[in-house]
């Protein structure tokens, strides 16, 4: 049952809402989580895109493996489906928001929230990204220790390499850049994904004669078989604790539901902040109002302290429609690691004489298991998708129009631009032989990017986010600069045809909507509003140096909470 | 800043109207034709298949003759057509799927504008005909006069100028909010996203091998079988597993925590696939000789 008062009201359990959650809960607050999707591998929701299901969860034991094996069925359509940010009714579409071009935000709903998606690459920010970049108001040194953590925590350690992880590898090294093994990133190099994903047992080596079905107990950690877009259940069979990836479902929703002081209250999307106003003062947050995604019904809950964590574009929506005192920095100073795809395609003999086989087999693997670091530039990753994500993230879209259209005679790549018909087709056909690298470049935050509200323009829960974002001349140039290493790695990896995309902006990373030093201060307690805090992305000051921001995030949440306990407990 | 435009408000109209009754001017009473607005919307749907994932006989010969069909054949278009009608919500949760905003039938309208604007740019390579979208449907689905009529001018267009008619709808930019003098950058290309994006996800996705996608999920069978699904047979995927024996070590180097064990293979003599994992180091930083590599403003 969910209570009328609370130490802490969380909004959103997503990447970094329930690692707020552990922390506070740890220290003896009572804590409500409130989160606008489903809860998946709950017993109190069996079937939770069909039916409204129980009310809330306390309690570590109502966490189920086999209801995840069962809801996680790594079916890359229905996936999408199931995960992406919309109501957890089946039958209802996705929530609108507007976004420039022909771009898309990939933003998902439910416990666990984009990094249900999230390829588990935990990697920290480039030093110099916070040190040096001028956004920041506090020091690369005071996240060390909760870096420290959060990896403990989630069991970061070098991603295993397959055939595309050693391809990447045998191009990046002939490319004459140097492997990489720190955890703080200082110079340009290659390495292994720091990720948050159990190592795969070593049975599983190619070497070996495996030929049982890759369940738990035979099996523990990674499976090697993707997945990890479409929730990653693996390895069948384990307990919820026990899944390989470590995402915050998984990392930190279960310490936080066995400390007892944890309520997690599912399908429950928060529509206000309610506040009091002292006489003379700054306004203190009270409490918040929400709904119930299935009846439609609106409840409040009052709190010592709201923590917003509904993420960098349902935060400062949030904030917005709740009509807090203006701050132009609310919702502005958006990053989404503005990014592109550059795809090789290899002949098989090429190929056999480099990996012993005629195939990549990018369907194999973890799905983001190597990377390229540059600190100022941003970070190159391998990734191996199923056929249809491949499809769109490689060639359904481009900000140069089709392929046919573009002149690429002195280009480092062959085409560019968005692929269609018959030579789509043709090319998917080599889809086993491919290797793509996504390009995620340190963006900067300007102020005319972001998110904002209009009046009217709304659906059930207020007004809805207006995303708007134009990358400057130096993102440009950033992500042009890593477009062509990408390629040179290609190629000297032994590419025969190099594809650049030339995306649209797509928002697969999302951060610095309420930056710290801008809207909230150095313990993430907004300016404006007392009592009033924020541990998600959205309060990360820029974009950490292009890299994963899920590690820093987390950081910070953790970081958060302690200092929310030292201020008002 | 592109001046404001038809598809752009056509889309916005269809968008915001919150899952009442879509009103489009567009497409229909343009073509100056009182047939259904569905046989517009189904016609014009079959020539984005037709154009963004076709036939292509031209492919037996190199590749096989599995790589012929397209999307049409595995009936892409009626699909997306109620992806589309799915897509969003706006409408109140107790409503269910009714609360969705159908907005297949403005993305054809857009379509169809964006058509007219590329013939009169004079970008189309093929002159329009009529015997285009007659050769999209089969003898028995629809009268070749309803076709003549319903046929909007984007199905008349050759494959590639239909792409290149959607392609001019990523151009169009839209200031939603003229009081505040803040402009936003909006919508039709959501309209390329989907006949585009939207088509290759759906076609190369598993999509195909249910028997009925808009079934409860806890309903829906698949049966995980590239017999079931012919965008896999094209593409060589052998459908989802629970594991693959596929791992090769860790990478590593001398002297580094990396890697452990034996090397299983020498990349070059220094850098090498080690059997076992090791960890990175925590290492000292300096990022005192930092540089910016591309400084904003410059």
């Amino acid at each position: 049952m969910v209570a009328n008062e609370y130490d802490a009201v969380i909004v959103g359990a997503g990447g970094d809402g329930p690692v707020a959650a552990w922390k506070l809960a740890e220290a003896g607050l009572s804590v409500l989580v409130l989160e606008a999707g489903p809860f998946h591998g709950n017993e109190q929701w069996p079937n939770p895109h069909e039916d409204s299901g129980g009310e809330a969860s306390s309690s570590v034991e109502d966490l189920s493996g086999e209801l995840l094996d069962e809801q996680f069925t790594t079916r890359e359509f229905e996936m999408v489906n199931k995960l992406v940010f919309g109501p957890a009714d089946h039958e209802r579409g996705f929530y609108f928001r507007k976004f420039p071009g022909d771009g898309a935000i990939l933003q998902c709903s439910g416990v666990g929230g984009t990094t249900l998606h999230y390829t588990g690459n935990h990697p920290r920010a480039y030093p110099a990204s916070i040190d040096e970049q001028g956004h920041w108001p506090i020091d690369y040194a005071d996240l060390v220790p909760y870096y420290q953590e959060i990896e403990e925590m989630c069991e970061v350690a070098p991603a295993p390499v397959t055939a595309k992880e050693e391809l990447f590898f045998q191009g990046a090294d002939a490319a004459g850049w140097d492997l990489l093994d720190v955890k703080n990133v200082t110079e340009p190099g290659y390495r292994p994904q720091p990720n948050a994903i159990k190592q795969p047992d070593e049975k599983l080596h190619v070497d070996g004669d495996y030929d049982g079905d890759f369940t738990y107990p035979e099996v523990e950690g990674d499976t090697l078989a993707l997945g990890n877009i479409a929730g990653n259940p693996h390895p069948r069979g384990a307990p919820f604790e026990e899944k390989a990836k470590r995402a915050s479902n998984v990392s930190f929703v279960p310490p936080a539901l066995r400390t007892g002081n944890v309520t997690i209250r599912p399908n429950a999307f928060v529509t206000d902040i309610e506040t009091d106003t002292w006489f003379g003062d700054d306004p203190s947050a009270t409490g918040v109002e929400f709904r119930d995604t299935w009846s439609g019904e609106t409840e409040s809950v009052d709190a010592e302290v709201v923590v917003l964590a509904a993420g960098a574009i349902e935060t400062p929506r949030l904030w917005k429609n709740a009509d807090l005192p203006e701050n132009d920095w609310v919702g502005s100073g958006m990053t989404i690691h503005f990014g592109d795809n550059v795809m090789g395609l290899f002949d098989g003999d090429d190929l056999a004489g480099r990996l012993g086989k005629a195939t990549v087999d990018q369907h194999q693997g973890q799905d983001i298991a190597a990377r390229f670091d540059y600190p100022g530039i941003g970070m190159l990753q391998t990734v191996g998708t199923t056929p249809g994500l491949g499809a769109i993230l490689g060639f359904g879209a481009s900000a140069s129009g089709f392929t046919f259209q573009n002149d690429t005679a002195d280009a480092p790549w062959d085409t560019m631009g968005r692929l269609a018909g018959g030579r789509l087709k043709e090319l998917l056909s080599g889809y086993r032989r491919m290797l793509q690298l996504l390009v995620v470049s340190d963006d900067r935050p300007h102020e005319r990017n972001g998110v904002t509200v209009v009046p009217g323009v709304s659906d059930e829960n207020g007004s809805i986010p207006l995303v708007n974002y134009e990358p400057s001349e130096g993102d440009q140039q950033r992500r042009d600069r890593l477009a062509e290493i990408g390629a040179e790695i290609l190629r000297e990896a032994g590419a025969s045809h190099v594809h650049r995309s030339d995306s649209p902006p797509t928002a697969l990373h999302v951060q610095s909507t309420m930056r710290m030093g801008k809207v909230v201060d150095t313990a993430c307690e907004a300016y404006d509003v007392d009592r009033l805090f924020v541990a998600d992305h959205s309060a990360l000051a820029n974009s950490v140096g292009g890299v994963n921001p899920t590690n820093t995030g987390q950081a910070l949440a953790a970081r958060t909470a302690e200092k929310i306990v030292e201020r008002y407990f | 800043m592109v001046e404001r435009d038809v598809p752009r408000r056509s889309v916005l109209r269809g968008v915001a109207a919150g899952g009442g009754v879509v009103a489009v001017s567009g497409s229909a009473s343009a073509s100056g034709s009182s047939l259904t607005f569905e046989t517009h919307t189904e016609i014009t749907f079959r020539a984005v298949v037709d154009a963004v994932l076709p036939e292509t006989p031209e492919l037996a010969e190199p590749l096989g003759a599995e790589h012929v069909p397209g999307g049409l054949a595995v009936g892409l278009d009626e699909f997306l057509i109620t992806y589309a009608n799915d897509l969003f919500t706006f409408g109140l949760p107790y409503i269910g799927e009714v609360g969705n905003i159908p907005i297949a039938g403005p993305v054809a309208a857009v379509l169809d504008l964006a058509a007219k604007e590329l013939l009169d740019r004079g970008d189309n390579e093929d002159d329009p005909s009529v015997d285009r979208p007659l050769a999209l449907l089969e003898a028995d689905d629809t009268s070749a006069w309803v076709v003549r009529f319903a046929a909007g001018t984007f199905s008349k267009l050759s494959r590639r100028d239909r792409l290149r008619a959607i392609g001019l709808l990523d151009g169009y930019e839209l200031e939603l909010s003229p009081v505040s003098g803040f402009l936003f950058e909006a919508d039709a290309g959501l309209v390329g996203q989907l006949v585009v994006g939207f088509a290759e996800v759906i076609y190369y996705s598993e999509w195909q091998g249910y028997d009925e996608f808009t079934q409860p999920p806890s309903q829906r069978a698949h049966p995980n079988d590239p017999d079931a699904v012919q965008s896999w047979r094209q593409t060589g995927y052998p459908g989802f597993a629970d594991g693959y024996a596929a791992l090769r070590g860790y990478v590593d180097k001398p002297d580094s925590p990396l890697g452990g064990g034996d090397v299983w293979k020498d990349l070059d003599g220094d850098v090498r696939i080690a059997r076992d994992s090791g960890q990175f180091r925590e290492n000292d930083y300096d990022t005192s000789g930092y540089e910016e590599p591309y400084p904003e403003g410059a």
